[in-house]
């Protein structure tokens, strides 16, 4: 049975505005470190899927053609997928599918964001709900996360201090992350006491707008042996899933699919686990990538994920067992809070876990990382992507 | 030669009519001629969706029944805005999904008549499962924001 | 692994669809499954094609994901035309992790104005400012192939009549009047050399396809159902600069992606061994260059086969028997519905407008907005 893994991993450092490059030039960079990563060339790249999200936040519809010849796609198979924030998590899935097939070998996965470019972010992020009924009430990414704090906060007693602690983590674990875009030590009061942008969220607890590529090599076990590679990440399970377009819908007070709950995640990553054999989430997860814009959203995420159980992620943090020290570390990259360079996001945790699997991640390795976790949110918080990637396969 | 960086401005201006189609089009002229809140309800699930959609995702069938919700619910979700956002409204201001009574699914809209320049002042008004009620404009367009929602018992 | 198309669900074409964008992929997706004999619980993954821009929706998969059955299933949307919705349907039923997998794309072209969109796909340092959209794009590209080809109005005209003849046979037609050649030739230039009557029209409508792998297949009762198997895939995207000499007519990535196909299908001689063919049309000189590229005959041959006849429905290699994308165009969808009535065709349920005795066709579809990249697909009906 063929099996795949990555073989190769690139990303650039995530900033605020890049104006020296164009976005091909600048998802160039992360495939070129990739290729070297791996140990190979372009030629070996037998086809590319594009990691890209919304085209109005790059300012160009399907900008992806515009990067072909940038990484080395040209006259390939190149294929782009857009699940809004999912994205990465939904191209590493399709560079899987392509191995899998039996019909590639070497799949190159690829994107970058120059969000940076446009002031309008929030505006254009308005623009993703329905033109008909919600549109006009001005909600965006950040007021949709919002109502899905303060469901969890009445639900579960969760508070604001809970939204803090992961801030403080993020920013802390993002020190020793040589690509992370906010670098800066934080405390719980400078949180607590940081403007309020939408309530219960307060700029703290928001991610920043990145710019930024990442690039991902998958390979098959065949292309793995003939490479000789031994420090593998091996995608060994992956689940997806897609939740109710309007939130509204999750709100109905039935207990089930409850928009308090990130329940699509829950639904993904049971099918991931399934595939990869963990049964007990807590004991064989080592480390966890999750994709968390705003601290209220990775505190629904590592109770989905099977870490804690629902309405305990706040005092899980209290107690510290997300932290780098902790039982079950999550995001020693920083995660999102401190880089979100929005069509790669997602590619990013896939990359980060990589790492940490590989035993490559430098200052902010986990030890003894067998299995790890990635994830991926997209839409109204309605699209959830999850990787498991092992050691050994 | 020299090394300035240059930029290259650009506006999208693209102008879309967007069809509501018929479903929508029966709510929003309730709403307008009427001030009445209708829902479809699903003839598998029975959930009464709101705001009304023609099909039901759960069971892939089409709805068929109008369904009078009132024009009271309670909050389910709200948050409000102090940030401004390029492009749209001047905070404060608050946004909530509500459960009308009668409904399965809560509709988000405005929530006026509070004031939002104290946001500990606020929230002790503005709360999950607080009782709200639905305020009409006096001149309706058709439109989502031709009604709002206010808190009963203020 | 082996995947075939089980159903096909379509909806009418036409200028405006009174219905709401989820309404009408909720109807396609519905016919699809109707068609497939399969029920919603059955599915397990879903691809949707669509476009963000022509949506007017930022993530415009949010929006219909209720609509194509995709609640709480594993779903993915490709920024793409309809077909690379087809291609990654294909991955993953292939990779052995889905048994099966709903396709669906749409667009209703009434809600904006495409070309406006168009536009936007082109660089904004090089390209935007200098007037490029997908028609001026097509017209630069027609004027280099006339130029080196010799094609003439006449031949655009002929493709012009056949398709929207054909197109008469077909119930879901958005255009269903058939022109003379004197109309075509005086019909006004949009960009010359293209005239208005050379370019497709612009339609709302949606396209979906229910797809599964033999292994599924073998888990069900057998219904006596015909299938179109999909015997070769190949896709492909070129240079976004095709500035080199003729490169800009020559439509590589169509070469290679059919290249690919052939190979997988086993195809030597694709004149000979394809029955009939879905291409897209998206001006009436692009289906002759498209002939070339596919192999239907050699470079700059394309308008022999169009003078002879050869393309008609009942000549000997019938060319969009549907009437094509120059009579119904819901612009992403347009190429998977390219992938539909081949299915159709290769199914024996193409109704009037079934050619006689399909075994095998092909389908081809290309990237929107200047023809950058392409897919070609093989079905047949051999067991």
């Amino acid at each position: 049975m063929i099996q795949a893994g990555i073989i190769g991993i690139g990303q650039t450092r995530f900033v605020t505005r890049r104006d020296d490059v164009n976005l091909g030039e600048l998802a160039r960079e992360a495939t070129i470190i990739a290729l070297e990563d791996a140990g190979i060339e372009f030629r070996d790249i037998e086809a590319v899927v594009f990691s890209l999200a919304l085209d109005a936040l790059e300012g160009m519809e399907n900008a992806e053609r515009w990067c072909v010849e940038a990484v080395g796609g040209c006259k390939k198979p190149c294929i782009r997928v857009h699940m809004g924030g999912a994205t990465g998590g939904s191209a590493l899935h399709t560079g899987l599918f392509h191995i899998l097939s039996g019909l590639f070998n070497c799949v190159l996965v690829v994107g970058a964001e120059k969000m940076g470019e446009t002031q309008d972010a929030q505006s254009i992020l308005n623009l993703i709900f329905d033109p008909v009924y919600e549109r006009e009430v001005a909600i965006n990414a950040i007021n949709m996360c919002s109502f899905q704090a303060i469901r969890h906060m009445r639900k579960y007693g969760t508070t604001e201090y809970h939204m803090a602690l992961v801030a403080v983590r993020s920013y802390k674990n993002a020190l020793k992350n040589p690509y992370a875009h906010i670098k800066k030590e934080i405390t719980v009061e400078d949180v607590l006491n940081s403007r309020v942008i939408c309530y219960p969220i307060k700029l703290y607890d928001c991610c920043p707008r990145s710019t930024g590529a990442c690039a991902v090599l998958v390979a098959s076990s065949r292309f793995i042996k003939k490479l000789g590679k031994k420090r593998i990440a091996w995608i060994s399970g992956i689940g997806s899933c897609t939740n109710s377009y309007f939130m509204g819908d999750r709100m109905d007070n039935s207990g089930l699919n409850d928009h308090a709950d990130a329940e699509g995640l829950l639904i993904a990553a049971k099918k991931a686990y399934k595939m990869a054999g963990i049964s007990d989430p807590k004991k064989e997860i080592d480390v966890a990538e999750i994709y968390a814009p705003f601290t209220s959203t990775e505190l629904a995420a590592v109770e989905a994920l099977g870490f804690c159980e629902k309405g305990e992620s706040g005092i899980c943090n209290e107690k510290g067992i997300f932290d780098m020290d902790g039982k079950l570390p999550v995001n020693p990259s920083g995660g999102v809070l401190t880089s979100n360079p929005i069509s790669v996001t997602a590619l990013v945790r896939v990359a980060e876990a990589a790492l940490q699997v590989m035993g490559k991640a430098g200052e902010r390795q986990v030890k003894g990382v067998k299995n790890a976790v990635a994830t991926g949110e997209g839409g109204s918080l309605q699209f959830y992507t999850v990787t498991v990637l092992s050691k050994g396969i | 030669m020299s090394k300035e960086l240059l930029f290259i401005s650009q506006h999208w201006n693209i102008e879309f009519n967007h069809a509501a189609g018929e479903t929508a089009s029966v709510f929003f002229r309730a709403i307008k001629e009427r001030k009445e809140i209708l829902g479809r309800r699903c003839p598998a699930c029975k959930r009464v969706l709101l705001p009304p959609r023609s099909f039901c995702e759960r069971c892939f069938v089409d709805t068929l029944e109008w369904v009078k919700v009132g024009k009271e619910g309670t909050i389910e979700a709200f948050t409000i805005v102090y940030e401004q956002f390029r492009g749209l409204p001047k905070p404060p201001y608050a946004i909530a999904y509500v459960l009308l009574d009668g409904a399965s699914t809560a509709m988000v809209n405005f929530l006026k008549k509070v004031d939002l320049n104290n946001l500990q002042e606020a929230l002790e008004r503005i709360k999950i499962g607080a009782r709200v009620k639905v305020v009409f404009k006096r001149k309706r367009r058709g439109r989502i924001t031709d009604f709002w929602y206010e808190l009963l018992h203020t | 692994m082996r995947v075939a198309i089980l159903g096909v669900g379509q909806t009418s074409y036409e200028r405006e669809k009174g219905i709401s964008l989820d309404e009408l992929v909720f109807e396609a997706t519905k016919n699809a499954l109707e068609d497939s004999g399969l029920n919603l619980q059955e599915i397990e993954s879903v691809v949707t094609a669509g476009s963000d821009g022509l949506d007017g929706r930022a993530i415009s998969n949010m929006t219909v994901s209720g609509s194509c059955g995709a609640y709480l299933k594993d779903e993915v949307k490709v920024s793409d035309g309809g077909i690379y919705g087809l291609v990654l349907a294909y991955l993953r039923v292939a990779s052995g992790l889905f048994g099966n997998s709903l396709v669906v794309s749409w667009t209703k072209s009434s809600e904006v104005s495409p070309d406006t969109v168009g536009n936007l796909s082109f660089d904004p340092l090089y390209l935007r400012e200098a007037g490029i959209n997908p028609i001026t794009y097509s017209a630069i590209q027609v004027s280099l192939y006339k130029h080196i080809t010799g094609a003439r109005d006449e031949d655009a005209a002929k493709v012009v009549v056949k398709n929207r003849g054909n197109a008469l046979k077909n119930p879901l037609s958005h255009l269903k009047r058939k022109p003379s050649v004197k109309e075509i030739k005086s019909s006004r230039f949009v960009s010359y050399p293209l005239r208005e009557i050379h370019i497709p029209p612009e339609s709302d409508g949606a396209c979906a396809l229910v797809i599964s792998s033999e292994r599924w297949l073998k888990t069900r009762k057998k219904t006596g159902q015909k299938y179109a198997w999909i015997r070769g895939i190949g896709w492909s995207l070129e240079g976004y600069y095709r500035d080199e000499k003729k490169e800009l007519v020559k439509l590589s990535s169509l070469r290679k992606a059919a290249k690919t196909a052939y190979k997988m299908a086993g195809i030597k001689n694709p004149a000979k061994e394809i029955d009939t063919a879905e291409v897209s049309d998206i001006t009436a000189y692009h289906e002759i260059m498209i002939y070339e590229a596919l192999g239907f005959c050699g470079d700059s041959e394309g308008i022999e086969l169009v003078r002879k006849g050869v393309t008609e429905i009942d000549g000997e290699l019938p060319v969009n028997p549907s009437g094509g994308i120059l009579s119904s165009n819901p612009i992403f969808a347009s190429s998977l519905v390219r992938v539909a009535e081949a299915a159709l065709q290769v199914m024996g349920k193409a109704g009037e407008r079934q050619v006689k005795g399909v075994n095998t066709a092909l389908a081809q579809g290309f990237t929107w907005s200047g023809t950058q990249g392409s897919c070609v697909v093989i079905l047949d009906n051999r067991i």
